[in-house]
This record gives C-alpha cells, structure tokens and sequence, in this order.
C-alpha cells in the first residue's frame, strides 16, 4: 500500500511542478512576440522592424530580442544563452536584475557552472560559432542561487556577444517582444501586426499558454495511465479485503468473541488496526514520494513526463507542499482501507462465535 | 446452579446435536462429560458459554435465561462467569504469552495497574512467568495449555469449561493439567470437562461424570 501510495503521490508531485513551472514561464512572456519564418522555420528579424511596431496603437513597448541555445557536446547539454541590452527593458524579470556585464564576458547559472567545471573550464569557455570559429567569453560570475534554481542552464552575455555566437549580423535578432497597454486589446493589435508583417510569425500569449498546455495535456496522458494502473492495483487490494477476511483472521474474530469481546470491541480494535496500518503507510508512502521527487529529483519517472526537446527543459523539481494533492491521497487510501478492514470484519462479528470457530 | 431443560440443537443440514437434553450442575461442583467424538459434548459446553443458541429448549444460569437473551448481552455473560479452556486452546499465534492472557480484560476498560496485577497472579498461578513475552506459537503443547487456563482464569470466572483439554498432550502434561484442575475446584469453581480421556474417569475430586451418546444423555 505504501509503495502504491509512493508511485501515486511521486506522479501527482511531477504532474503540479510542470503545471507550476509552466505557469511561470508563461508569466514572464511578452503579450506578442514576433519571428520571421523562412520555409516555415523560425529565423531571424530585423530589429529596425521595431519601430514600425512602436507606431501602432496600443504597443507599449516592443524590444528586440537575442536569445537560443548552444548545445555543449561533451556534457551533451543545452545552454540556454540571453542576450542583454542594457538600454532595453525586458518581459523576463531575469534581464531586468542591475546586471553589469562586461563585454566578451557572461554570467552564468550554478548549473552551467557546475558543467563547465566538469570539463575544467573554471574561467572562461570557448563557444565554436557555425563557422568554426571559437568565440572566448571570460566567466564574470555566477547567478544568485534563486534564479539558478529557476534557470538551471542560463547563460547571460552582452547582446553583441550572443550576436556573435549565433552568428547573427548586426541588425539580426531572434524575435520582437511586444508589450500591450490594454491585455484585451492584444488579439486586436496581434491582427494588426500581421498584416503589417505578413510573412512572420505572430504569437500571442493566450495562443503560447494553449501550446504550453497542450504539452501539458500530452505528458497528462502518461500520469493518467500511471494513476489508472495504480488505482486498479489499489482496488483490486481493497475489493480482496472486502470480498471476505481468510480463515485465520475468521477464527481469531470467533476467538474474541468466545473470550466475551462485543461486536462493538471487535470492531473498534478492527478500527484502531487499520486506522494504525493506513495512516502508517499513508506517511510512509508520501515520505518516500518526497524524497524521491524532491531529494533525488524523480530520476526515470521525471523522464517519462519530460524529454530532450520539451521547453522547459532541464529543471529542477522545486520543494513545494500542495495540500490538495496530500489532502485527495489521504482522501483516497486511509478511509477506504479502514472501510476494507471494518466491513467484513462486522460482517463475522455478528455471526455466533461457535458459527465462525468451526 | 447451571440448568439446560429439554434443549434440543440441530445445526445445518439437519444434524442433531442434542436431542431433548436435561441437565444440572450445582456450584462448585466438578462434573465431567464423557463420551465419543460427535456425541454432543461440546455443544453443551457451548449452550452454557452462550456462544450457540439451542433450537428448542433453555439455558438457565443463576435463573438468568441466557439462551434468550440478546447477543451484545450475553457476551457481557461470558466476560463475568465464563472460562473456556478449547481444545485446540484458541489461542492467537500472532500475539505473546502475556497478550494472549490479556485479551478477556481488554473490553472491560481496566485501569493498566489493575490489569498488570491480574496478569503477574496468572503467570505466577500456571507457572508461565518466564514465557510471558514468548509469542505462542514457539511455546511446547503444554506451555500453550496453561497459556490457555491462564487467559480463562483472568477474569476470575464463576464457570470453567474445559472441552477436550488433554487432547493434545501426553501422559505427564495430561497429570499436570489434572492437578490444576484440581487447585480450581478447590477455589470453589464449577468446572466442567468434556473429554474421553480415560484418565478423567477414575479422579476422587470429580463429583459426577455423565455420559453422552448420539445427543442424548446415557447416565
């Protein structure tokens, strides 16, 4: 029971992180962001093109962006690279932080740090751009503990710098992020920016969180299957308990009664009983939920909701207590199971005690 | 003064443990109940206890109709005036020597002092101190048994029933439980054994011995 209740709690505590860390990410996207699309992939825009945003109606700001990732092949990792401008306000409060970067330097998360030291790169890294070459960037320092934790893989350099890396020209950017004054007006002014950019690609946030939810629903569907196996598992435990209790725990039922014991002190011994073994294994399974999900950070489990390409990548499962989930696991075992055990246990208890014995 | 008048028992399919049956037993009084296995002895046992119903007919205990009296009742019964001492002693394998003995005081809400006091006087009685934390099923046939008296002596019962207590011992233990047996009457108990053991026949502090045969009674 208690591994059951472990696997059940491990899954439900999986399945609320990504939630959470996918309303995070959404949280810090911009109303509208805005990609060139060449053959239908994503490529670059010009960051000039943010001024014939700016004189729409209803923008309040829009800001070019420099961002991607650079895959690190012998720790076979993605870095996350954010290009900063220091004249430039951000969506993402990251980029916001009083950061002082140096040029041909970058601050980088404990985790990239912790890669980087690995492959005994303790003061700078050598990126190698799609030519060849090998751009040298000096390790300014670390990010706080906080938003290394948020952002395990994040390096953060001077826009000019990331430019470089991705082999951007000089007016080339990732993508522009819009800010709307009015949030009801954002489809509006979405529609807008299509017209003026008819060969891009225009996303706005409520179409991101639907993305971000359909991954969501997707990775759903492996819990479920979980929750649906582990709760078969669970009844076919209980209806075995209630379809009838074997002949020993018959016999010491009929044994209780012979000594004098009332149907009432059978049962609420039969009550502290499974109340005991429930609640035991109830805490036990969630403890062992915990350590595995928040201690060792659900190794194989996490990589059945997760995968290489999923977009939010290689986080780290937060400690956070849900008392609904603890609440519905409880719901769901301790009472049942104590039902399983009084049952039939008042079912022989009230037969004659001769009855049971023989 | 323990009365069974004209009490028949037919369990499922018609079996016929005791057909029209009158019986007394006085207080104090050490009676045994011989016979071959399957003549009714242990259903008489059983009537007085409480734990079976007769078909027709009553069970009077101190002029309490028990046979009568709802079920929650007559446990309250066999709490006060009853030790069963079972064949096959009953006890539970899961639970020590001293928990086994205990179980008859659990529904009484005792206080612990109370409860630890009856416990010593028992082990000390049967001579089971040194196996009180043994669990049972580790104990020998005859270290079971005085386990057994032990748990039907707890509650300083009016009646003891004994059904087939030597069945399961040889010879020495068998002249053990006797001499026992023997100490419980002279507490002025009402003892009686159903049994076919030989040895029984013959004792100088058995007041009556009554034979049994196909439910009903021979002499």
């Amino acid at each position: 029971m208690s591994l059951l209740i472990a696997l059940l709690a491990s899954t439900l505590f999986i399945s609320n992180a990504m939630k959470d860390e996918y309303n995070k990410i959404i949280s810090t996207y911009p109303d509208i962001v805005i990609t060139n699309q060449k053959a239908l992939r994503d490529s670059t825009i010009d960051e000039n093109e943010v001024n014939k945003l700016l004189a729409i109606e209803g923008v309040s700001s829009a800001v070019p962006r420099v961002w991607g990732n650079y895959y690190f092949l012998n720790a076979d990792k993605k870095f996350l690279i954010l290009g900063k401008d220091e004249f430039e306000t951000y969506p993402n409060p990251l980029l916001n932080e009083n950061l002082d970067i140096k040029n041909h330097s970058m601050l980088i998360s404990l985790g990239v740090k912790k890669i980087l030291d690995d492959n005994y790169y303790h003061n700078y890294f050598n990126f190698i751009e799609s030519n060849g070459s090998i751009k040298k960037m000096q390790i300014q320092s670390l990010l706080n503990t906080k938003e290394s934790l948020k952002n395990p893989l994040v390096i953060i350099m001077n826009k000019d710098d990331a430019q470089e890396i991705f082999q951007y020209s000089k007016n080339e950017v990732t993508d522009l992020a819009v800010t709307v004054v009015n949030r009801s007006e954002v489809a509006f002014v979405a529609t807008k920016i299509r017209i003026l950019f008819p060969s891009a690609k225009v996303s706005i946030k409520k179409d991101l969180r639907v993305f971000y939810e359909n991954v969501y629903n997707l990775r759903s569907g492996f819990f479920l299957t979980v929750f649906i196996i582990t709760f078969f598992t669970f009844f076919i435990i209980i209806y075995d308990k209630v379809s009838g209790l074997n002949s020993e725990q018959r016999y010491e039922i009929g044994i209780l009664k012979a000594l004098g014991w009332r149907v009432g002190d059978v049962l609420s011994a039969k009550l502290y009983e499974g109340l005991i073994v429930s609640l035991f294994s109830y805490i036990l399974g969630i403890s062992m939920a915990f350590i595995y999900v928040y201690l060792l950070n659900a190794p194989y489990l996490k990589d059945i909701f997760l995968n290489n390409y999923d977009l939010i990548g290689d986080f780290k499962i937060v400690f956070s207590v849900d008392y609904n989930t603890l609440s519905l696991l409880f719901l769901l075992s301790v009472p049942i199971y104590i039902a399983a055990t009084i049952i039939p246990s008042w079912r022989v208890a009230t037969l004659e005690a001769d009855e049971v014995m023989r | 003064m323990i009365k069974l008048n004209n009490i028949s028992k037919i369990y499922e399919k018609n079996v016929v443990a005791l057909d029209n049956v009158s019986l007394w037993f006085k207080e104090g009084e050490l009676v045994v109940l011989k016979g071959v296995s399957g003549s009714g002895k242990s259903t008489i046992l059983s009537l007085i206890a409480g734990l079976v119903k007769p078909t027709t007919g009553e069970v009077l205990v101190d002029e309490k109709k028990i046979s009568k009296i709802p079920d929650h009742f007559v446990s309250q019964y066999r709490q006060k005036n009853i030790g069963f001492i079972f064949q096959k002693y009953n006890l539970i394998s899961s639970l020590n020597v001293s928990e086994n003995i205990l179980l008859p005081l659990v529904p009484l809400n005792l206080k612990r002092s109370e409860c630890k006091r009856r416990l010593e006087s028992v082990l000390k009685q049967f001579s089971i101190e040194d196996k009180r934390d043994t669990l049972v099923k580790n104990l020998s046939g005859g270290e079971q048994q005085r386990t057994a008296i032990a748990r039907a002596s707890i509650n300083s019962p009016k009646i003891i029933l004994a059904d087939e207590p030597t069945a399961n011992l040889d010879e020495k233990l068998s002249l053990e439980f006797i001499k026992i047996l023997k100490d419980l009457k002279s507490q002025n108990k009402t003892i009686i054994v159903a049994t076919h053991d030989p040895l029984f026949f013959n004792l100088d502090f058995v007041d009556r011995t009554i034979e049994v045969n196909n439910g009903k009674i021979i002499s």
